[in-house]
């Protein structure tokens, strides 16, 4: 559906990736993503259904039996290691990370692509590490070790070790896993205003809800090996939920007074196959979406969301607030819910706005 | 604070890791039978490297044909140890791990007790270890690699039963030798002791520790990287596998050199890491250094101890353990530990 203006190649592509391990079943079959600079892609799926793998195959640490994967258009297995890294970081499951250094030299750790084999860190390595710990508010952990530190604590150190080789594609694998509910929000904030900088994000996740509150784009695995790639809201449904993981599951939304959250909450197992076909009747109604922004920091962003689903849009005004900085958009719509609900979605992903949407 | 931000070391530490070993050898130059100044031995160093001689030409005999070679030898093989068990430690991250891990240790000491069992000279005896030290590695590299996953530890395992079987082959070789003379020189030699060094030992088994040590010196900060586990380590950008092949071939080098030229010497390669690791942290850029100078300056307390305790020299593996495992404890209950 915002297929209009590609212009350039995807930031990163797969093509039709498949694969298996010696002997096992065919985990992977024919994956197909793309992501653009600063969109965050969230991969959902069962234990078993080759989230970490697909993580690695796209990485290249694993080789695709068919299919590649390409960075700037460019196949992954024909990049130099030391380039590939220099654009590409990986921020791995906390709990199996090595630990035996302070976070200042496990971050340092993160610029290795710049470091010739026979030299040592520079003045200019130590300041950008310097910059991302204090971009990420873990400067004062610096001379900690990082086996005293918390488990959110040494999740921000991996996130800022990955930043530190200024990449502008970062994996994350369950990067929220094994956190408590504010060390979670941490880490998704970081995500959110990473991606705002420009950055591509790739995490794993075993949260629905977390996909749709922070990814425009995710991708369904399922156990028998089918997957779904799309807009999260088009992806992330009650119908996908319960054929991927066998869960009834209700998406609810939560109102705050800024934004309309998306919450998945599961209600039991199920028993029933899939009778449905993703996607079916979708009818056009009448909306009206609100925005208000705090600055307009990311003013360039919401036009960009508002030119893409351009075909929807059937009346637009926009306020400055003399008093203070913020600005208020109001769009009305026409269009399928499905539709109008992806770029309601997407508008709500960027950071410091709120968005409100009223159907008919 | 000792180190920077980075692990590396401060000025105040370079210079004494500098200084430390050169007045330990120094001062053990003068340590012996016959004793002689710290003054004095310097004169006699400055006089034979302007390619003179001193006044005093017993002194000089002493110091520069037997005491020179032997304290040479003992940087050496104390530096080599400790920071081959240092890369061991870091590469298996493991710190159990031991310059004898792979089994090189065992095989070149079977080497050299088959080159004694054989009636070759010390030179023979030395070649016979560097090569069975280096065949031990290979085999172990063989029965180990393979699978891509939990390689490493498919490869300490098959070094603990290469090693083990090496050290069965070396009980069959006492077993076969003659009890008259050649049993007591196997088991002698198999203690360790430094008492065979000459410069023509010295000629062939130093330049491959000198090159081991300095390469370990050179990639020091990139040998950070070894104890990342494998997708970590990938995602660095760094050959990871290349990086793990030149440890592994360099500290193997180091440690069949040092066997096959002053038999098994336990405890340096373990002791001196671990102790280095308490003081500074795990960073490659300060414990590398570190574990080169403290495992000389160790290596030459110790020797010079097996050499003046007593009228008959006392196996120098004896002496490490004992000196070692006090101090080792000490300062372990005073740290707090460590980890890898």
């Amino acid at each position: 559906m915002s297929e209009m203006n590609r212009q350039a190649a995807p930031l990163l592509k797969i093509e039709g990736g498949s694969f298996a391990y010696k002997g096992g079943p065919q985990i992977l079959k024919d994956i197909n993503i793309e992501v653009d600079p600063g969109e965050i892609l969230a991969v959902l799926g069962p234990n078993g259904s080759g989230k970490t793998t697909m993580l690695r195959c796209m990485m290249d640490m694993l080789h695709w039996q068919s299919g590649r994967s390409l960075l700037d258009g460019e196949d992954i297995r024909g990049i130099p290691a030391s380039t590939l890294w220099k654009k590409m970081a990986y921020v791995p499951q906390a709990g199996t990370a090595a630990t035996s250094y302070t976070a200042f030299q496990t971050v340092l750790i993160g610029r290795s692509s710049r470091i010739g084999a026979f030299s040592s860190p520079t003045e200019e390595d130590m300041k950008v590490t310097e910059r991302v710990m204090e971009r990420l508010g873990i400067s004062h952990l610096a001379d900690k070790p990082c086996h005293a530190i918390s488990g959110g604590e040494l999740q921000m150190v991996l996130i800022a070790r990955a930043m530190a080789a200024e990449p502008k594609f970062l994996v994350l694998d369950e990067p929220e896993s094994n956190l408590d509910f504010k060390n979670q929000l941490i880490v998704l904030d970081t995500m959110t205003a990473l991606a705002a900088e420009g950055v591509a994000c790739v995490f794993n996740t075993h949260y629905p809800s977390h996909a749709l509150q922070r990814a425009g784009k995710s991708l369904m695995l399922s156990k028998e090996g089918w997957s779904l790639f799309g807009d999260t809201t088009g992806v992330v449904t009650e119908d996908n939920i319960r054929r991927a993981f066998g869960v009834e599951a209700l998406i609810g939304e939560v109102e705050t007074p800024q934004n309309i959250m998306k919450n998945v909450v599961a209600v039991g197992i199920s028993e029933e196959a899939f009778a449905q076909e993703p996607g079916a009747a979708d009818r056009s109604v009448l909306a009206s979406l609100t925005v208000i922004m705090q600055n307009n920091a990311h003013a360039d962003q919401i036009n960009k969301a508002l030119r893409e689903y351009n075909h929807l849009l059937i009346g637009r005004m926009g306020l400055p607030h003399r008093s203070s900085d913020k600005y208020i958009i109001n769009v009305m719509l026409e269009g399928p819910v499905s539709e109008i609900e992806a770029l309601s979605h997407r508008l709500s992903l960027i950071p410091d706005i709120s968005v409100k949407t009223t159907y008919e | 604070m000792s180190q920077r931000r980075d692990g590396r070391l401060g000025a105040v530490w370079i210079v004494i890791l500098i200084v430390l070993p050169l007045a330990a050898a120094v001062i053990a130059l003068g340590i012996g039978r016959m004793s002689i100044a710290p003054g004095e031995v310097l004169d006699v160093l400055r006089a034979n490297l302007s390619g003179g001689h001193a006044a005093n030409e017993l002194a000089e005999k002493t110091i520069m044909q037997l005491r020179l070679p032997r304290i040479i030898l003992a940087v050496l093989v104390g530096a080599g140890l400790s920071v081959s068990g240092c890369a061991f430690q870091s590469l298996f991250a493991n710190p159990l791990a031991t310059p004898d891990t792979l089994g090189v240790a065992s095989g070149a000491a079977f080497g050299a007790a088959l080159g004694i069992l054989l009636g070759f000279n010390l030179i023979g005896i030395q070649i016979m270890g560097l090569a069975m030290g280096g065949a031990a590695v290979a085999l172990t590299w063989l029965a180990g690699s393979g699978r891509d996953r939990g390689g490493l530890s498919y490869i300490v395992l098959s070094g603990i039963m290469i090693g083990s079987l090496f050290s069965a082959l070396i009980s069959f070789i006492k077993f076969a030798a003659d009890a008259e003379s050649q049993l007591p020189a196997i088991t002698y030699w198999l203690m360790g002791g430094l008492d065979k060094a000459n410069y023509h030992t010295l000629a062939l088994g130093a330049p491959v520790i000198i090159a081991g040590i300095i390469l370990f010196i050179l990639i020091r900060w990139r040998m950070n990287l070894l104890p990342l586990s494998d997708d970590e380590a990938k995602a660095s950008g760094v050959d990871i596998r290349l990086l793990r092949a030149v440890t592994v071939v360099a500290a193997t080098a180091i440690t069949a050199s040092c066997v096959s030229m002053c038999g098994q010497v336990g405890w340096v390669g373990l002791l001196i890491p671990h102790m280095c690791r308490m003081v500074f942290g795990n960073n490659h850029l300060s414990i590398v250094p570190a574990s080169v100078s403290f495992g000389a300056v160790f290596m030459i307390i110790v020797d010079t101890m097996a050499r003046s305790i007593s009228a008959a020299e006392i196996p120098v593996s004896i002496l490490t353990a004992i000196i070692g495992a006090p101090v080792f404890i000490i300062l372990m209950r005073r740290s707090g530990g460590w980890r890898i």
